[in-house]
C-alpha cells in the first residue's frame, strides 16, 4: 500500500495544494497538472511571501524550484 | 598474440554483503523518519513512499527550521529529493 | 469552495505556456526580477523569447523597481521561477 511520488501526484490532481519553493515563498491553488520535471500548474494561484500576497489566474511553476506540500 | 590473463584470485566476495542505500529507505516505509535538507531545514514524518530521485511522500509532517518546529503538522507532503542531505530512520 | 474535477491528464504544465503564445506573460525570475512581454517562443527548459518586453528589477522593498524596456529578449530557462498570463 505504499504510494510512490508519481502515484501521489496523480491522486492529488484537482485538489487544493500548497507548493513551497526553495526560497520560502508559497503558492496555494488548485492543482491542475504536473509533469515528470515537477513543473506544476495551479489554478487561482496565490503567492504567499511573508505578510504580502498576490494572486494569479493560472500559474506555471518551474519544477526545479518546488519543494512541496 | 596469446596473452594469458591471470585469474583475479581470492577475496571476491564483497558484493554479496553490501546493503543498498535505497534498501534502507525501503525498510523505513510506514515508519517515522527524520529528513535533513542541505539548507538549515529538517522534516519529521511518516514515510509513505519514495522514488529513485529520493523524492518522498510523507504524512503528518513537522517542518523544522531555524525558528524551531512548525506549529501545525502537514497532513500529506511530497518532498523534492534534490536537496535531501540525510535520511534517519527512527 | 468548488472542487474542480479535471480528469484530463492529457494536459501537461507546459501546455499552459503553449496557450500563452503570442499573449502577454509575466515571468518571475531568480534574483528579484520579473519580465513582462509577448511570448514568441519557449522550449522544455523554459527558455523563452519575449517581444515588447519590460524587465523589472526589485532592489529594496517599497522602492519603485528599475524598469528596462527591450524590443526582443531571450530568457534562459534555469532562472525562471514561474510563468503566468499577464494582466494587461
Amino acid at each position: 500500500m505504499s504510494t510512490d511520488p508519481s502515484h501521489f501526484l496523480s491522486n492529488i490532481i484537482g485538489s487544493s495544494v500548497t507548493v513551497k519553493l526553495h526560497n520560502g515563498v508559497k503558492y496555494a491553488g488548485v492543482l491542475q497538472s504536473i509533469d515528470g520535471f515537477m513543473n506544476v500548474v495551479l489554478q487561482n494561484g496565490t503567492e504567499v511571501a511573508g505578510e504580502s500576497s498576490r494572486t494569479y489566474g493560472d500559474v506555471f511553476i518551474r519544477g526545479n524550484n518546488g519543494m512541496y506540500e | 598474440m596469446s596473452e594469458v590473463i591471470e585469474a583475479p584470485g581470492a577475496s571476491n566476495d564483497v558484493a554479496e554483503t553490501t546493503i543498498l542505500p535505497l534498501e534502507i529507505i525501503d525498510k523505513s516505509i510506514g515508519q517515522y523518519i527524520h529528513v535533513l535538507m542541505t539548507g538549515n531545514k529538517e522534516f519529521k514524518g511518516k514515510l509513505v513512499g519514495f522514488d529513485d530521485f529520493v523524492n518522498m511522500v510523507l504524512e503528518d509532517v513537522t517542518e523544522i527550521d531555524n525558528d524551531g518546529p512548525s506549529s501545525t503538522p502537514i497532513k500529506q507532503l511530497l518532498l523534492n529529493g534534490a536537496h535531501v542531505a540525510m535520511i534517519i530512520p527512527s | 469552495m468548488s472542487t474542480l474535477r479535471t480528469e484530463q491528464q492529457s494536459q501537461e504544465p507546459l501546455d499552459l505556456i503553449r496557450f500563452q503564445l503570442d499573449e502577454f506573460v509575466l515571468v518571475k525570475l531568480r534574483g528579484a526580477r520579473e519580465m513582462k512581454g509577448r511570448l514568441q517562443g519557449y522550449d522544455s527548459h523554459c527558455n523563452m523569447v519575449l517581444s515588447e518586453a519590460q524587465e523589472f528589477i526589485f532592489s529594496e522593498k517599497d522602492v519603485e523597481p528599475i524598469v528596462k524596456k527591450t524590443e526582443m529578449v531571450f530568457v534562459r530557462g534555469d532562472s525562471v521561477i514561474l510563468v503566468s498570463p499577464s494582466t494587461e
